[in-house]
């Protein structure tokens, strides 16, 4: 045991970054989630904000989804790399003040302007795009930033022998770059059709480019770091990144099956759905096999939500390969079905590995406020939260489709989906609350009570002991 | 060694791009070739562009989220092309800036939008979307209305206008586009060709109205319980839970709905009403329901009429009506009082057709004395004294040809 467990965590961890935008994150989420909340009441009683353009249900949705994408996943993410990218390379970051202004431009010229555009009118009525073009200017600005931040340090420790976490990390900041532009910008001036091709890539790429490697970023890194175990194949990490890189792009189109869209596109982007799903089992089997000993519900609270988390990575991409078969697509295509599916994305698989990421490197900051109990409690409550959510929204988009497949009028869909979208209303409660003790599970507990439970459960170790278990290629 | 490894990373780098390039070149790039080819051959030369106002309505349907509720994008499958009609060709969308296709489908799908609803109805529906259709979950749009259905705002009208455009160039562009379509439509897939133009009609939404058409063929029905039901989900909300067309959202239709306890109808004149709407006014068709439904909600509308006695109008009386309705009337309502007088085919709305149909004796004079607010049908107070007005009022009655099983 070290005497400084501060500097034995990490010595060049810009800890007050993690701080900031684990905390912004969690603001994010709060604010976020009421959005949808709401929504979802105002789907029950839609007459409910009356005269109130502002809180209409349109708005409201495309605040949800944003803010859950840029202001809960972004800030979470950026918290785990300011502990991450040091760890990984022994390296600081470019610099603190940098990370000030990446914290400043993300919060306030990305996400809270954002927020009050789309409420105020403006906006673009593109999914995973809907801030206005003004913001998204932000946005790449940032993303810039972000790269000047993160990748000096991978490439100043040398490339040989990066673990898989930095390939992830380098992966999705540097694709998200790339991709983002195109997913906003390009069906502002590529009309209909033409644009719709360009929009169905961004709204794969958003999950395939973004969400997913900066999640597994965070789930390759917290297991072998909690269970003190090299992950159990270097090998098959690797060969999974490259397949997802590969892969993830190509699915776009599956957004948009029987369309107009040329059939051969579709049919390639459906074969590469079916692959992912195959590549993932892949990886999702690697993760699981280096969680042995360890179980499905560890102990410690980080670890435990990446488990469970790449549990629901694993079921989201398999119910993603099946939904986008023409057989199934043609029926649940439009329905809840897909609304279910997207929310055990961000909010099973997505949330469940950044919450994790911040815990992880949350305990880590001496200083910082730990209750174990209370994320304790978060956790089931989330889990419960995502399991009705996401069985509720299945089962409601098989009721759509089978009204859709007859010859009933149109509203009879509406009304036989009522009483699931009450469940699904009600199911943020669960969720609500867990989100709330995730909070407090940061917030409140006695400074440094985190780095205490991993001294007293595994022992805290010096960074030069994690960092090359992460860098070396074990088996 | 280092070297070369570091040259490998290089290798994976630009491989990684590689990737990212290929997906943008393989479902953007390329399909874009393939979809431009088709909308440079398939599309009519001179499709509509939208109008400064349409264009407005555009952005507010954007604001609003309204695509993502409403898809705009009828896909190559038999229940789509069954609910809405033609699957969407890519020409249709190029004025699409952004595309507003959407990927979830609350309501209905709007492609063909256009015609199938009357202004009045698309106004109201905004305003306040459960006074006309009962259990919507559609958010209100009040903010775009001076305070009433039939006071919009310009946003309000600008968006109807775009609502308006929504399918109008396909429909526009038949026949002639549709043939000139198929005919450049020469890689087309037979499931392309089965939903996009084998499709007897453009616009399959049920709720379209049309003033010609087949017409369901009702029957007598027993099912007053089927009816009532049917009635309360479909219909009360504009006629009223009792029929007399007094509710909220009668109140900014123009003309208003009908009192259906100030009408008799035959089982003919129902079907035909249900089955295609009453073209020109806020009544949608409810091709959706089915005949066996129809015939039950009949059964209900003609239970609103009180049986009473007819009055006994003295054989004078009727002879002027007759020479009034002859000098007056005929010419829309026809010599016959079928509705179709030499002037009927020039009028937004068809004249009602008094074998199919008869008013009370109240609301007949009420007809003619003040005319039918948002019809044709003028007022005649300040051209025909009043004996010549009641007379008329009373003659027109007769044409009746109905009776309980007709």
């Amino acid at each position: 045991m070290s005497d400084q467990p501060a500097s034995a965590a990490s010595p060049t961890v810009e800890t007050s970054l993690v701080y900031a935008h684990g905390l912004a994150a969690i603001v994010t989420l709060l604010i976020s989630v009421g959005f949808g909340v709401l929504a979802s009441i105002e789907m029950l009683v839609p007459d409910l904000v009356g005269n109130t353009p502002w809180l209409t249900w349109g708005r409201l949705r495309y605040d949800h989804t944003q803010g859950i994408m840029l202001g809960w996943l972004g800030n979470a993410f950026f918290a785990f790399l300011y502990h991450g990218v040091p760890v990984l390379t022994g390296k600081r970051v470019t610099s603190l003040r940098l990370g000030q202004w990446i914290f400043g431009l993300w919060n306030f010229a990305v996400v809270a302007p954002g927020w009050i555009l789309v409420l105020a009118g403006f906006s673009q009525p593109l999914e995973w795009a809907e801030f206005p073009l003004v913001i998204d200017a932000f946005v790449v600005l940032a993303l810039i930033l972000a790269l000047v931040q993160f990748l000096p340090p991978f490439f100043s420790r040398g490339l040989e022998d990066l673990y898989v976490s930095s390939w992830y990390i380098i992966g999705g900041l540097v694709f998200t770059l790339l991709a983002y532009p195109m997913g906003n910008f390009v069906p502002e001036l590529v009309p209909g059709a033409r644009g719709a091709a360009f929009s169905g890539l961004w709204i794969h790429d958003a999950i395939g480019l973004f969400v997913t490697p900066l999640a597994l970023a965070v789930i390759y890194f917290v297991i072998p770091a909690a269970t003190r175990r090299p992950i159990y194949s270097h090998f098959l990490s690797m060969l999974g990144f490259w397949l997802l890189f590969f892969l993830y792009p190509l699915n776009g189109t599956h957004h948009y099956v029987f369309s107009v869209i040329p059939m051969s596109a579709q049919i390639g982007a459906i074969t590469a759905s079916t692959l992912l799903g195959v590549d993932v089992i892949l990886v999702v089997a690697n993760l699981l096999l280096s969680l042995r000993g360890a179980g499905l519900i560890p102990r410690d609270p980080g670890l435990r939500f990446v488990a469970t988390g790449t549990v629901f990575y694993l079921i989201v991409s398999i119910q993603g390969s099946v939904q986008a078969q023409m057989a199934i697509n043609r029926a649940v295509h439009f329905s809840d079905f897909v609304v279910g599916h997207s929310h055990l994305a961000m909010l099973g698989f997505a949330t469940f590995a950044a919450a994790g990421g911040i815990i992880h490197a949350w305990q880590r900051i001496p200083w910082a406020r730990y209750n174990a109990t209370a994320l304790e409690w978060s956790y089931w409550l989330l889990t419960a939260g995502v399991v009705i959510m996401v069985s509720d929204l299945t089962i409601a988009g098989l009721v759509e489709a089978r009204i859709w497949q007859s010859s009933a009028p149109w509203m009879e869909s509406v009304r036989a989906a009522r009483p699931y979208w009450l469940i699904r209303t009600l199911s943020f409660m669960p969720i609500v609350t867990g989100f709330l003790l995730l909070l407090a599970g940061l917030v409140t507990g006695d400074r440094g009570a985190g780095l205490r439970r991993v001294q007293e459960e595994i022992g805290l170790q010096p960074v030069e002991e994690i960092a090359p278990r992460l860098a070396t290629e074990a088996v | 060694m280092n070297r070369l490894l570091r040259m490998s990373y290089l290798v994976a780098a630009v491989a990684g791009v590689g990737f990212f390039v290929m997906s943008i070149l393989l479902l953007g790039v390329w399909p874009g070739r393939t979809l431009e080819h088709e909308i440079r051959t398939m599309s009519p030369r001179h499709p509509l562009a939208l109008t400064a106002s349409e264009s407005r309505g555009r952005k507010i349907y954007a604001r609003e989220g309204c695509a993502y509720c409403h898809t705009q994008q009828i896909r190559y499958v038999a229940s789509d092309v069954a609910r809405f009609g033609k699957a969407t060709l890519a020409w249709e969308t190029i004025f699409d800036y952004p595309q507003l296709w959407g990927t979830r489908r609350i309501g209905p799908d709007l492609s063909r939008e256009a015609s199938v609803r009357s202004a009045d109805w698309q106004l109201s529906h905004l305003y306040a979307p459960r006074a006309l259709v009962a259990d919507s979950i559609m958010p209100p749009f009040p903010w775009l209305f001076e305070g009433a259905p039939d006071r919009p705002k310009q946003e309000a009208r600008d968006l109807l206008d775009y609502l308006e455009t929504l399918g109008r160039d396909r429909a526009l562009a038949a026949p002639e586009g549709e043939a000139h379509a198929l005919a450049a439509c020469n890689n087309c897939s037979d499931d392309e060709k089965r939903f996009a133009f084998a499709p007897a009609v453009l616009n399959a939404n049920p709720a379209r109205a049309r003033r010609r058409g087949d017409s369901a063929h009702l029957v007598p029905s027993n099912d007053l319980a089927r009816g009532q039901q049917v009635y309360a989900l479909y219909c009360a909300t504009c006629h009223g839970a009792r029929g007399n067309g007094d509710t909220p959202g009668a109140a900014g239709l123009h003309p208003r709905p009908v009192n259906l306890t100030e009408q008799d109808y035959t089982l003919g004149r129902l079907g035909f009403s249900l089955w295609n709407g009453v073209a020109g006014t806020a009544m949608p068709a409810w091709r959706e329901l089915g005949v066996d439904d129809l015939s039950a909600v009949a059964r209900v509308v003609r239970n609103f009429q009180p049986a009473q006695a007819e009055p006994s109008i003295p054989a004078a009386v009727l002879a002027l009506g007759e020479r009034v309705y002859a000098a007056r009337c005929a010419q829309c309502h026809g010599e016959k009082g079928d509705g179709n007088g030499s002037a009927a085919g020039q009028f937004p709305i068809a004249p009602t057709n008094f074998r199919a149909q008869r008013p009370s004796i109240a609301a007949s004079l009420r007809a003619v004395r003040n005319g039918i607010e948002g019809t044709p049908m003028a007022p005649w107070t300040n051209d025909l004294p009043e004996a010549e007005l009641s007379a008329v009022a009373y003659f027109v009655r007769g044409f009746w040809t109905g009776g309980p099983n007709q």
